[in-house]
């Protein structure tokens, strides 16, 4: 038996045992949860956004954005070209693939301004391109006005490649969010499978973007000279989760890893991701249309460690400066994407952590991991204290979007089209 | 849910004795929340990526598991297809298709 054969069930024994020493620890007083339904049905649902009276609006991929009242009343708001059954659809807006209508955030001013935030493909710009959106809300919470879009070049992957998943649409990012503690709106992308766009200065996938509300650049981002002065942070394979530590606002991504190594990394102005899939870099001869992200063996499982070292998700030998991750899964690539931190003594010993979904993905013997992990992240974001795995009060499914409600709650969003509301008793 | 699936299978009459055909039902529905719920979900329509498989009669997903097990390219997830199928005996597929084919009509 080869190296090859004995590894998965490496993995696994190795994967126990972390969680095993963590778990014990982190339920010390951790709360027990109990959960409801608030909407099922729902086609794919991405991300949702809470005003203080309990007001969500939420948005689902192939269909457009919608706002549930307080009451549970449902109002679609904005639709997509092939969603009929909304009044105001936006025909240039569309999904293919891992892209559609993705974020939702609501401005810091929303009472007076009625403003929200969402991140969509369009066809405006040929071959498509992932646009944020400024929307106005009417006063009666029936419809949209007044779109401005005020990001408009985040590229969009508009053919298929020789990869895994190698479909169109591929890494968008897609999750928009406000820094409670500067007031700007941080958007983050995705590579789209495309080898040059992680380190490009110039091409905003693979980035966060930190930005005011009319699309500008916000102050010492901190980027290289030459850089996007938009470009907070680059270097990054696809970045689907971002949140703001309570105790200090720094931000936090949760990032996918490609067949290793999903990650948790807490950013600095202008930091290096250090993820560099271009062919003939750092020992890598061609890859497969010039993009070495799932390399080497890419349709074939093989050891995450092996794979790690020779397409590394941070590149800290090329990039001696790049940020470093906290956490990489155990070295396992399972879907990581939404992330937020809990607030509240409700949470009891999760007061202050770092809440990260998985979607679940396994791939030649790694485990699924389909869960929610509750991570204490270390006060310099350079390690974590402890990850456990949340007892979920209902199963699992693929967790795309995490928020906690104004009512401190936590709500979860499922691909299958479920929103949960889970609550600690 | 298995007791209705069995119902379904002897009422639908597609198998041969009906005993056999709940063994074959139930072994599929267990392999399918497995290898196959994740993406594919619990009504088998599909999410995120992943197509839908609902609709799909027992012929065409034996003739796509068969061919991932082969290794042949079938659309962009092929390789994750790969990896699922490659664990699967011919009694494996056998059983997906059949319950893939009665659940989700």
């Amino acid at each position: 038996m080869n190296r090859l054969t004995l590894w998965p069930l490496c993995a696994a024994i190795a994967s126990v045992a972390s969680y095993g020493a963590s778990t014990g620890t982190a339920e010390a007083d951790a709360p027990s949860l109990s959960h409801d339904t608030v909407l099922s049905g729902l086609d794919n649902p991405w991300d949702m956004a809470f005003l203080p009276d309990g007001t969500m609006f939420f948005t689902e991929k192939c269909r457009g954005l919608s706002v549930m009242m307080p009451d549970g009343e449902v109002r679609p708001l904005l639709g997509m070209v092939r969603s009929s059954d909304f009044d105001d659809i936006h025909y240039d807006l569309f999904c293919e693939g891992q892209a559609g209508m993705m974020g939702v955030a609501i401005d810091p001013d929303f009472d007076s301004n009625r403003r929200i935030y969402v991140m969509s493909t369009s066809s405006l710009t040929p071959p498509g391109s992932n646009r944020v959106m400024r929307l106005e809300v009417s006063e009666g919470f029936d419809s949209v006005a007044n779109r401005t879009d005020i990001v408009t070049d985040i590229p969009f992957k508009p053919r298929s490649s020789a990869h895994p998943f190698g479909g169109p649409g591929a890494h968008n990012g897609g999750r928009v969010r406000f820094n409670p503690g500067d007031g700007f709106l941080y958007v983050t992308t995705g590579d789209t499978h495309n080898g040059e766009v992680p380190q490009s200065p110039t091409l905003l996938g693979g980035k966060v973007l930190r930005i005011d509300t009319d699309g500008n650049a916000a102050p010492d981002n901190g980027a290289p000279d030459g850089f996007d002065p938009r470009i907070y942070g680059y270097g990054f394979r696809n970045v689907q989760g971002i949140a703001f530590r309570p105790s200090d606002h720094r931000p936090v991504i949760a990032e996918h890893g490609p067949w290793h190594s999903d990650e948790i990394t807490a950013l600095v102005p202008g930091g290096n991701g250090g993820w560099d899939p271009r062919p003939n870099m750092a020992g890598r001869g061609d890859c497969p249309d010039n993009y070495c992200g799932y390399e080497p063996n890419q349709m074939e499982g093989m050891d995450p460690e092996a794979r790690a070292a020779w397409m590394p998700m941070t590149d800290l030998e090329t990039y001696p400066d790049a940020m470093p991750p906290a956490w990489d899964n155990n070295m396992l690539s399972q879907g990581m994407s939404s992330a937020v931190f809990l607030e509240g003594d409700q949470w009891g010993d999760w007061n202050g952590r770092l809440l990260v979904g998985l979607m679940g993905i396994g791939f030649g013997g790694t485990p699924v991991g389909q869960r929610i992990d509750v991570i204490d992240l270390a006060e310099d974001g350079l390690s974590v204290h402890d990850v456990s795995e949340m007892p979920l009060p209902m199963g699992s499914g693929r967790f795309r979007s995490l928020v906690q409600g104004p009512d401190g709650n936590l709500y979860a969003a499922i691909d299958e089209g479920d929103i949960y509301r889970i609550v600690p008793d | 849910m298995k007791t209705a699936i069995l119902l379904a299978a002897l009422a639908a009459g597609g198998f041969g004795a009906g005993q056999a055909a709940a063994a074959d039902l139930a072994a599929g529905e267990e392999r399918y929340g497995v290898n196959c719920v994740n993406c594919h979900g619990r009504t088998g329509r599909g999410m995120a990526s992943f197509p839908s498989i609902a609709g799909r009669d027992a012929e065409f997903i034996t003739s796509r598991l068969k061919s991932y097990r082969a290794r042949e390219t079938v659309g962009p997830n092929s390789a994750l297809m790969f990896s699922l199928a490659d664990e699967l005996s011919d009694e494996d597929i056998a059983n997906l298709s059949a319950f893939i084919a009665e659940t989700f009509r």
